[in-house]
């Protein structure tokens, strides 16, 4: 045990430098090591075994280790290019996203040159934001964009590397110097910052750019700000009036990333230094729109090839929305998904793209008759008196690989349905609830018909003419032509009946509405507001109101049948059971729980907390396990201390704590410890509990420490 | 029990203590309703250090037995009920039983005679109102509720005070008498309170065990023991220090952090001898850890999932997914707890790890990474870089965690580390923290923090005592190891020459005799150690920095140095060094 090394034999031993190279390959014997460093070459030895399979197969086998290597390397395939086509989706929309606010960028850094008047620095303030996380990749898009189309130099500051006005200028100085748009000089340029065109200067010199730049003239020097909040005023403000002064020397231009607003970034400077700049302001997409888009392309898309459930879709939204996390968490969180599928599921190598040919074996077989969703699927069948066809499935694994290919197509069209759907329910205007929110409830509830939509037949039904019409056009288009971004496709032929009945009741509605014109009244169905009429009646001084139903022309009447028939039908296309209740969903599906939520949201207190409060957990022995609320001699010392510590106050007396400590752990009879041994243990578990943040000295009185964590 | 409340009621200037008042004042108050002006008078002049008191014989007789215990002089009263130990065993003797307890606790009234230091004496006359001496012959004239009031205003605002000013251990003691009045005249309100509620029907008895119930230590074993802490406490009967169990953190921390929660014993370790550097690792050595095996299993469970984190690991970038060839995929360990660990020296060993000639050019450590990147792009090959302990202390820099936040979303590079303290997460803001992109796994380990930190020297910092001394001989080997050669000869020279004058003159008073500053520098220079007094000061320096030498002055002014080490300690650092 590591414990048995004396801090002599740690000092010598070079694993305990700050760094240093591991090199395996004089394989020590791993027994004799410490834990910690037995630990590490544990790790390193499970690598260093697998490479010469491993290089081929980086998943493991599962049905019990019964799976083929061909399956086994269908399913790292499969997860290899279904990742890859979502990822460059995901890239395509990122690069899409920023693109305006590229060009309006670049447009306006470019046309400055001419209009740089009154030699004040062109500055384009960006609206960030304040998730900033996704700030780093904007900035990395623009730099790119301008030094591409402008020719220009780009330096990134962030707060964090310029914390004073000399660090700052180095930095800016270095960077432009050094520009790999010059790539094949970068060497030599790294080492003559100092000389500049012979001369020598100091690296924070403004004059060694200039130099440089007259060496290799450029038609912009930007500046970018990243996190201007973050920034020292102070530094800010320096910076600003030194570039200025330089300006008829060097083009600067600016780029501040700011997080608030252009009001507040403007009330941070000093006025006069405000009149320096030249400002523009640019917005930027938003990251709730940048994720709307993302799940759109990459989790809601037809081709998506895994459906993410949703369980865990709410979760990694809530963690979005709670933790303001940023657009590369929430991709990775898909990743993540997509991993803990294709690494666990044997089914999922029914995704791969030449499935149809793929033959399971009888492994998968057995165990897809085990499924949940085979037993619905067999008990529904047998409700419609299907009985061979169960009978095939259960017996004939042939019958049963057919229907799976069959029932993995039919799950396509079931995704196409549900998007539709979707879709539709998207057009209805009053629906307040978000894109990502929908997806999620029809994922976990299906929609069967419009009973579960109240909302929405109450409002088709108040729709004035114009309002019905809009919206069964918005629903054919739908079915139509699809939607691009989802990839869904326009189902001309499947739908032509409802396409069909649906557009005939908009031209009924139109003709109608000619008609009503004609009579000079407006058109109106029996549920429209207005077709209540008030009144107002003065009955031995009391008013009397009353509601009376208007009477109704023919068209409004014929209008009603109309709106009746238009639900109907739209009720029919808002036919789409719940994600759980098809047949072999756990090929497609993915919704767990357990290792998103300990994996990125882990909750590093309540882990330490309970390893402190019952070690048992984790050792998993007896001793420790008491019913009763007591605190056993055999805990951990740690975990005895952390005990007492519970119930101290914020001030505590460490002998009084030592003296509880001792008499618990020397209670034992037979195991007791001796004072000295105690004393030992009462060391190293205070010594720990400082570590853990838990304590701190306190000088209020002798002997005294002070509680620092309220768990 | 009811003798000793009827010695409390009809001598209410005796001073009684808070919690023993306080508990029987219920049962008193209905016997004597007139009392209660006398009761909260005693509680009043507790804080005063009893300066009128007289022991009854009752409370004589029955402090007999734990008569030695009043030496102590202690301002707090509920040390009463504690029953102040002159040793944590006699401490453990006196709170074998309730009843014992209750002995102690009324005692206090031998302490009037004894102990009361004079300055807490007055300390305490300043505070009470100047109206007291009329306040026993009439007491319950409203002028000195008022000024009883007004008392717990200016004792708040002393508080408010201290708080605002930051602690100042010397103020101590007029904090505490503060404390006490603010907190005795809350209790008198609060029993007000309570008999409106009417608990009057409630024996002295049934709330004594209330009392213990409402401790916190419910745990029959540990109980004895741990009862110091919770009922030192000066309302321990009505409010449980320790508030119930079930509070949410937050909740607790105000409970806790409320103007007169914190409220402890004044006992020390003065009587305990603390470890030394040698004792401590030789029981350690021979200690047998309880949970070894259980500790075992658990690393070999974890060993076993390793299996699946390469996959876990940065996202399916599979530690030997691109370049199968082990040699093109290097590992980098970084200690982040030893304590010299710096980004400069990280930064060098990966690029060492990258191409073994590479030298960083030496700078700013975000210009480093920026060519440390450079290189790695030039370069075919994957770092895995292990860091153990990444919240360790000298990694906690901002600046560190955004170096190793850039670092980690290379493509090249593949982070695996550890991390130790519940609160790691807040090194990071949401930017770097996405930069790292983790992926967590719980694994705990139960394996003690063996080399990550140096117990000895830790605890005894958090006690106050010793703080920076290098330990032991060790300790001394340590730093020596890494300090010049002359250095090293010059603390030989010094150890001799304090061997010998201990041989000579023996210890004085515990302390090692001095060798005269004049004499040493003289035989370093002969020993050409050093060539000047700057050069020998400079390794003084060192030393002292350390801790490792003392000096002091004697009478006639002469500078004397010396080791703060026993002879033991002495001589095995002496053989360390020759050899």
């Amino acid at each position: 045990m590591a414990d048995t090394e004396t801090l002599g034999q740690v000092l010598g031993d070079q694993e305990h430098q700050a760094a240093y190279i591991f090199d395996p390959a004089p394989e020590a014997p791993v027994s004799a090591r410490p834990a910690k460093r037995g630990r590490i070459s544990k790790k390193h030895a499970a690598q260093s075994e697998k490479p010469k399979e491993k290089h081929t197969h980086h998943f493991q086998p599962l049905l019990n280790g019964l799976e083929s290597n061909e399956c086994l390397q269908l399913r790292q395939d499969a997860f290899l290019k279904s990742w890859s086509r979502v990822q460059d989706r995901i890239d395509g929309v990122l690069r899409e996203t920023n693109q305006s606010t590229l060009e309006a960028v670049t447009a306006f850094i470019k046309e400055c040159t001419v209009e740089m008047t009154d030699s004040r620095i062109p500055s384009a303030l960006i609206i960030t934001g304040a998730n900033m996380a996704s700030q780093s990749l904007l900035f990395e898009q623009l730099s790119g964009s301008l030094q591409a189309r402008a020719g220009a130099k780009v330096v990134l500051l962030r707060s964090g590397d310029a914390s004073n006005l000399k660090a700052a200028l180095r930095k800016i100085i270095l960077e432009v110097v050094a520009n790999p748009s010059d790539a094949g000089e970068e060497q030599t340029s790294l080492s003559i910052t100092m000389y500049v065109h012979g001369k020598r200067y100091l690296n924070y010199d403004l004059e060694a750019l200039r130099s440089h730049l007259a060496l290799r003239p450029s038609p912009h020097v930007i500046v970018a700000f990243q996190d201007s909040e973050a920034f020292e005023t102070g530094l800010l403000t320096d910076l600003i009036l030194l570039f200025s002064s330089w300006l008829d020397r060097i083009p600067f231009k600016l780029l501040f990333g700011v997080a608030t607003s252009v009001e507040l970034f403007q009330a941070r400077l000093l006025k006069s230094t405000c009149q320096l700049l030249y400002g523009r302001q640019f917005d930027v997409e938003q990251a709730d729109t940048i994720v709307e888009k993302i799940f759109k392309t990459a989790v809601a898309h037809v081709d998506a090839p895994l459906r993410i459930g949703p369980v865990s879709l709410q979760m990694v939204l809530s963690r979005q929305r709670d933790q303001a996390a940023g657009i590369p968490v929430f991709v990775s969180s898909l990743k993540y998904a997509y991993m803990c599928h294709f690494y666990t599921n044997p089914f999922s190598i029914l995704l791969a793209d030449n499935a149809p040919q793929v033959a399971l074996q009888a492994e998968h077989l057995e165990v897809a008759r085990s499924l949940s969703s085979f037993r619905n699927h067999v008990e529904a069948s047998l409700h419609g008196k299907a009985v061979s066809h169960v009978q095939s499935l259960l017996d004939d694994d042939d019958y049963l690989n057919r229907q799976v290919q069959m029932q993995l197509l039919s799950s396509r069209s079931w995704v196409c349905r549900s998007l539709r759907t979707l879709q539709i329910l998207m057009c209805h205007q009053g629906h307040a609830s978000k894109f990502t929110q929908l997806y999620v409830d029809l994922l976990s509830q299906g929609v069967d018909g419009l009973d579960q939509l109240p909302d929405f037949v109450n409002s088709m039904r108040r729709m004035d003419p114009a309002e019905m019409m809009s919206l069964l056009n918005q629903i054919v288009a739908i079915i139509q032509d699809g939607d691009s971004n989802m990839g869904l496709q326009g189902c001309k032929g499947e739908s032509v009946p409802s396409v069909t009945l649906l557009s005939g009741i908009v031209t009924e509605i139109q003709t109608l509405c000619r008609e009503a014109e004609d009579a000079g009244s407006t058109l109106r169905s029996e549920y429209s507001g207005q077709n209540k009429i008030m009144r107002t009646t003065v009955i031995a001084q009391k008013v009397q109101l009353s509601h009376d139903a208007a009477t109704l022309t023919p068209q409004d009447k014929s209008y009603t049948r109309l709106v009746e028939e238009a639900i109907a039908h739209v009720e029919a296309l808002l036919k789409c059971e719940r994600a759980e209740d098809v047949w072999l969903h756990e090929a497609w599906l993915y919704d767990f729980k357990t290792p998103y939520r300990e994996v990125f949201m882990p909750r590093p207190r309540s882990v330490v907390q309970r390893a402190l409060l019952r070690p048992h957990d984790y050792l998993a022995c007896s001793c420790c396990n008491s019913s009763k609320d007591q605190i056993m001699p055999t805990l951990p010392a740690t975990a005895i201390l952390y005990h007492l510590y519970l119930e101290t106050g914020s001030l505590i007396n460490v002998a009084d704590l030592w003296t509880a400590f001792f008499g618990i752990v020397s209670e034992d009879e037979a195991d007791g410890l001796d004072e000295r041994t105690a004393l030992v243990m009462f060391y190293r578990a205070l010594s720990e509990m400082r570590v853990l943040g838990f304590v701190k000295p306190s000088r209020k009185k002798v002997d005294h420490i002070a509680k620092l964590a309220w768990l | 029990m009811a003798p000793r409340r009827k010695a409390a009621s009809p001598e209410p200037a005796k001073a009684t203590p808070v919690r023993q008042s306080t508990r029987k004042r219920p049962a008193a108050k209905i016997e004597e309703p007139s009392n209660e002006a006398d009761n909260d008078k005693a509680a009043q002049a507790s804080p005063a250090k009893r300066p009128r008191g007289r022991p009854t014989a009752v409370s004589k007789l029955q402090n007999g037995a734990s008569q030695k215990k009043s030496i102590y002089d202690v301002p707090s009263d509920d040390d009463d009920a504690v029953g102040v130990g002159g040793s944590n065993k006699d401490k453990a003797e006196t709170h074998v039983g309730d009843e014992e307890e209750e002995a102690a606790a009324t005692t206090p009234k031998r302490k009037l005679k004894t102990s009361a230091s004079p300055v807490k004496a007055s300390a305490g006359k300043n505070i009470t109102t100047p109206s007291r001496a009329t306040r026993f012959t009439n007491g319950e004239t409203p002028q000195w509720r008022r000024n009883d009031r007004s008392a717990r205003k200016k004792s708040a605002m002393a508080l408010i005070e201290r708080v605002v000013a930051g602690d100042a251990s010397d103020e101590d003691e007029q904090e505490e008498l503060a404390q006490e009045i603010y907190n005795s005249s809350q209790d008198e309100d609060e029993e007000e309170e309570e008999l409106e509620e009417g608990v009057e029907g409630k024996t002295q008895e049934v709330d004594e065990s209330k009392a213990a119930a409402a401790s916190p230590s419910k745990k029959p074993r540990g109980r004895q023991k741990k009862d110091k802490e919770p009922k030192q406490k000066g309302r321990t009967c009505k409010k449980s220090p320790t508030p119930p169990r079930d509070l949410p953190p937050y909740e607790l921390y105000f409970a806790q952090n409320r103007p007169g929660a914190a409220k402890t014993s004044s006992n020390t370790l003065a009587s305990l001898e603390l470890l030394t550097h040698e004792e401590y690792f030789s029981i350690l050595h021979q200690h047998k850890e309880h949970h070894a095996g259980d500790i075992e299993y658990l690393q070999s469970w974890h060993t076993e999932n390793f299996a699946q984190w390469p996959l876990l690991h940065k996202f399916a970038k599979f530690l030997y997914d691109e370049t199968p060839d082990h040699e093109s995929s290097k590992i980098v360990i970084i200690n982040g707890y030893v304590r010299s660990t710096s980004i400069r020296e990280m930064l060098g060993t990966i690029a060492s790890a990258v191409e073994p000639s590479h030298r960083l050019p030496a700078g700013n450590p975000s210009v480093m990474l920026e060519s440390l990147k450079a290189l790695l792009s030039s370069h075919d090959i994957n770092i895995t870089i292990i860091i153990n302990s990444i919240d360790a202390v000298p990694l906690r820099r901002a600046g560190t965690q955004t170096i190793l936040a850039q670092l980690a979303s290379h493509p090249q590079i593949q982070l695996i580390c550890s991390a130790d303290t519940p609160d790691f997460s807040l090194l990071w803001d949401s930017g770097v923290r996405s930069a790292f992109d983790f992926v967590f796994h719980d694994c705990t380990t139960f394996a003690p923090f063996t080399v990550e930190i140096d117990v000895v020297d830790d605890v005894h910092e958090l006690l106050g005592r010793k703080a920076r001394r290098v330990g032991g001989k060790e300790g001394v080997t340590y730093v020596l190891r890494s300090l010049p050669e002359n250095a090293k000869n010059l603390f030989r020279l010094l150890v001799t020459e304090v061997l010998m004058a201990i041989d000579e003159e023996g210890m004085s008073g515990g302390e090692n005799p001095g060798v005269e500053y004049r004499i040493l520098y003289n035989k370093a220079v002969e020993e050409f150690i050093c060539s000047s007094e700057m050069a020998f000061r400079t390794l003084l320096k060192e030393f002292h920095d350390h801790q490792m030498i003392t000096s002091r002055k004697d009478v006639l002014g002469t500078e004397l140095l010396s080791l703060p080490f026993r002879r033991e300690e002495l001589e095995a650092i002496l053989e360390d060094l020759m050899a």
